[in-house]
């Protein structure tokens, strides 16, 4: 890993070229940690079995394709490797040690110490390669009462107290938007802290274990209303669109079907020109909306108002005129608005990945962009045991007979 | 002290509010040194934010600023005169790493962006964070926690139970200030990978992060399905397939509770006590009961909002059916889990005083995260990071003081 010398070439490699990481992980929160390494350029070699796929390849319209991938798991596993290993027989679990000898990283996301019970916890590991990084993500922990409970995002959104701040004002705490909040920040942390510890490993030669919990995750991102309370016995509630000290600061209805636009205004200078933009409508003269406070103060009356003067535009339409004199705006977008979103395009953020067999997918990339790097490892995700003849034959040098009577014992199974 | 994670990378944080200074956060938290710069007197605008203690606002008692900006030391400098620039430059040719947030225009204007920084810096890491990041018809765009939701898709299919009308409920924001949290998170993910980037080239980097891109990614699961199985996904309530879990009611405050499934179900069944009606055929297996599910919650919900929170979490833990208390900050702060797990840290601060927040996001078993100093006062470090490190007099920095330059 040494420096490539004066050459101001634009790099080739992607920065984990070189490591290996033999995951564990399945459904979501897991599997997007090794997301970022694979895309990143780490060889992820994901761990399945006939017997325990992934549950995620399960879902939607499996049995019509005869594939064992759909968009949601191709989504979180692009750029990976699958093998499969029957863990319930001892010779995988050996096969899975002589994989731990030659890699850097292991990933795991059971719900309790299966690792542990399959005699691959951090200690064995450590005692076959004594720099390995272990990552073992949970609900809540994998030490402390609730370490045997399986990981769910709502359970650990609505632990971490997030429901409670989400919702409409007057209204009941709600489950957070999608599937993966606590999912996504959870293996972003995971991610990180992995990267991290291979920083320190690049130093020291020292590996270690992250013991990473979602529900700590998600209250981390908690802290303002968390000390509100330790400071002064505050406990926050639902704000809904609204902000505790901008205002107008909402979501508008605009003309067209479901169509709304976001605007919030932050200064009296951005007030003017917001005003401005309407066309200076009678009613912004009024006393009331004069000043932050009193707009503040009689923001009902004020949404109402605008939403009077939005209704008549689309949400593109009134984002572009407010952000061009300074007002903060932008349209609510929709699933299929974010696909076609004109910026995310120029972006960059819409893949088009070649599944063999299923043809070419729409999947969203990772919010990563390195000047001098290729984009990323973006190749498609793995049918279950697609590459057992690289792992077993290549990377471990098993002849073909040997995996065939592995296949046939159900060990690579 | 022993040596953590991130110990010898220097990193240069020219950042406010959110967004950049929790990639620096991160960054520092983990052992990396970092020295953050603010505007003279003013400082990080985070400084007016709250919460205070007993809401009186002060520039040293900020808790949004004291959390977001632990293990720093901290620096006044006015990058707009020529020499603050140039002070900018000299603190950047000691670094590693550069983790700014200002809007795009505002660093062209400065000649400050990356293709002149790069020239004074050839092995500069530098992490650009901004709304809709650096390139694109948006990257001028002003934005907010607001903006970032919505543009993003997340607040189109926020509440993820479904409402029953969408006029009279909105797209939803997230709670304040995750919009810039997660760019900051993603953030510290780029600026690590352009770190081992550098090892296989000596190159420098610019790792340009798009809060709406980090926020976009979160609906990915969302967005697959749409594209490729064309399944719309809005709020409007049936249109979401998946996992019916839901919030009840109970007698003392709520319970988050996942029973959908086979196994699930039936021991619920028999937490509720078996009653006749959950033996309907309406509720005989997953997809019939996925049908009906809003009648089959009213029904639990009867039964639940006759118990306490404590009595269904005591019988549903040991049927291992996933249910937890919906908790709010102070339920947060009393948990005896997080206490056993040693989540909180108290961090003593000149001003503040001694202040509680969250500690370690996840556990590292040899470098394990710690706070080696509390949120730097304004300007605290100037002596110690001009004279001590840029090799200024104390009389050089009477004079920048006065000349407006620090």
């Amino acid at each position: 890993m040494s420096t490539g010398g004066g050459t101001q070439n634009t790099v080739q490699k992607l920065p984990l070229e070189g490591i290996r990481v033999i995951d564990f992980t399945a459904v979501w929160a897991g599997p997007h940690v090794t997301q970022w390494l694979a895309v990143m350029g780490a060889e992820v070699i994901k761990i399945e079995s006939r017997l325990r796929p992934d549950m995620i390849r399960a879902y939607w319209n499996l049995q019509s394709t005869g594939h064992s991938i759909n968009s949601e798991f191709a989504e979180f596993n692009y750029g990976k490797k699958g093998c499969t290993l029957n863990m319930t027989q001892p010779r995988a679990r050996e096969i899975v040690r002589e994989l731990v000898g030659i890699s850097d990283v292991v990933t795991e996301n059971f719900g309790g110490a299966v690792m542990d019970r399959w005699g691959l916890g951090y200690a064995e590991l450590a005692a076959i390669k004594p720099d390995i990084i272990m990552y073992a993500g949970s609900g809540f922990g994998r030490t402390g009462p609730y370490k045997e409970f399986p990981a769910f995002a709502g359970i650990a959104e609505a632990f971490a107290g997030l429901c409670h701040l989400n919702g409409y004002p007057g209204g009941d705490p709600r489950p957070m938007a999608t599937f993966g909040y606590a999912d996504v920040t959870s293996a972003e942390h995971g991610a990180l802290a992995i990267l991290a510890a291979l920083h320190h490993r690049e130093e020291t030669g020292e590996g270690q274990y992250i013991d990473l919990s979602m529900t700590e995750v998600v209250s981390s991102l908690l802290f303002q209303p968390i000390m509100d309370y330790t400071m002064n016995g505050r406990v926050q509630g639902r704000q809904g669109n609204r902000d505790s000290v901008m205002a107008p600061h909402s979501c508008y209805r605009c003309r067209g079907d479901d169509e709304w636009v976001a605007i919030a205004v932050s200064s009296d200078e951005e007030w003017r020109s917001f005003c401005d933009a309407m066309g200076n409508p009678a009613w912004t003269g009024d006393e009331r909306f004069r000043d932050a406070l009193g707009r503040w103060r009689n923001q009902d009356e004020l949404d109402a108002l605008i939403g009077d003067w939005t209704r008549n535009h689309a949400h593109y339409e009134v984002a572009e005129m407010l952000q061009r004199v300074g007002v903060m705006a932008g349209p609510s977008l929709k699933m299929e608005e974010v696909i076609q979103d004109r910026h995310l395009r120029e972006r960059g953020f819409h893949l088009d990945v070649d599944q063999p067999g299923l043809g070419t997918w729409c999947l969203a990339a990772l919010p990563w962009r390195l000047s001098d790097v290729p984009p990323g490892n973006y190749e498609h995700a793995p049918e279950l045991g697609e590459h057992n003849e690289y792992v077993f034959g290549e990377l471990l040098s098993m002849s073909a007979e040997e995996i065939a009577r592995l296949e046939e014992e159900q060990v690579i199974y | 002290m022993s040596l953590q994670a991130l110990s010898g990378l220097k990193v240069v944080e020219w950042s406010e509010f959110v967004s950049g200074p929790y990639c620096g956060k991160l960054l520092a938290d983990l052992g990396a040194d970092v020295i953050k710069v603010e505007r003279p007197s003013f400082g990080d605008r985070a400084r007016r934010c709250g919460p205070f203690p007993e809401g009186i606002p002060h520039l040293e008692k900020s808790g949004l600023f004291l959390y977001l900006n632990t293990n720093k030391l901290g620096v006044t400098l006015n990058v707009e005169s020529a020499s603050g620039a140039q002070l900018l430059k000299e603190l950047i040719k000691q670094a590693d790493i550069l983790v700014q947030n200002n809007p795009p225009r505002y660093l062209d204007e400065l000649e400050l962006d990356y293709e002149h920084l790069k020239n004074v810096s050839p092995r500069l890491l530098m992490t650009s964070i901004a709304p809709f990041g650096q390139t694109g018809p948006y990257r001028d765009y002003k934005s907010c926690n607001l903006i970032s939701f919505h543009t993003s898709g997340i607040a189109f299919v926020n509440p993820s139970d479904g409402v029953d009308d969408t006029e009279a409920k909105p797209p939803l924001q997230g709670p304040e200030h995750q919009a810039g949290l997660l760019a900051g998170l993603s953030a510290a993910i780029g600026t690590m990978s352009a770190v081992f980037a550098q090892q296989m080239t000596g190159l420098g980097q610019h790792v340009d992060l798009s809060e709406q891109e980090a926020l976009a990614s979160i609906t990915r699961r969302e967005l697959a399905v749409y594209a490729v199985e064309g399944m719309g996904w809005t709020r409007l309530k049936g249109s979401q397939p998946g996992m019916a879990s839901d919030i009840y009611q109970c007698s003392d405050g709520r319970v988050y509770l996942i029973c959908f499934h086979d196994r699930t179900w039936e021991s619920w069944l028999e937490v509720m006590g078996n009653p006749e009606w959950a033996y309907s055929e309406l509720f005989l297996d997953i997809a019939t009961r996925r049908e009906n599910w809003d009648a089959a919650k009213v029904m639990i919900e009867e039964f639940t909002r006759e118990h306490t929170v404590d009595e269904i979490l005591r019988a549903t833990e040991p049927r291992r059916i996933p249910c937890k208390p919906v908790n709010t900050a102070k339920q947060l702060v009393e948990s005896e889990l997080l206490a056993e797990r040693d989540f909180f840290a108290e961090v003593g601060h000149k001003e503040a005083g001694n202040v509680k927040f969250p500690g370690a996001p996840c556990k590292l078993s040899e470098t394990p995260w710690s706070v080696q100093r509390p949120a730097p006062l304004l300007g605290e470090h100037n002596e110690e990071v001009y004279c001590g490190r840029l090799g200024y007099t104390r009389q050089d920095l009477v004079r920048l003081r006065a000349g407006g330059v620090i």
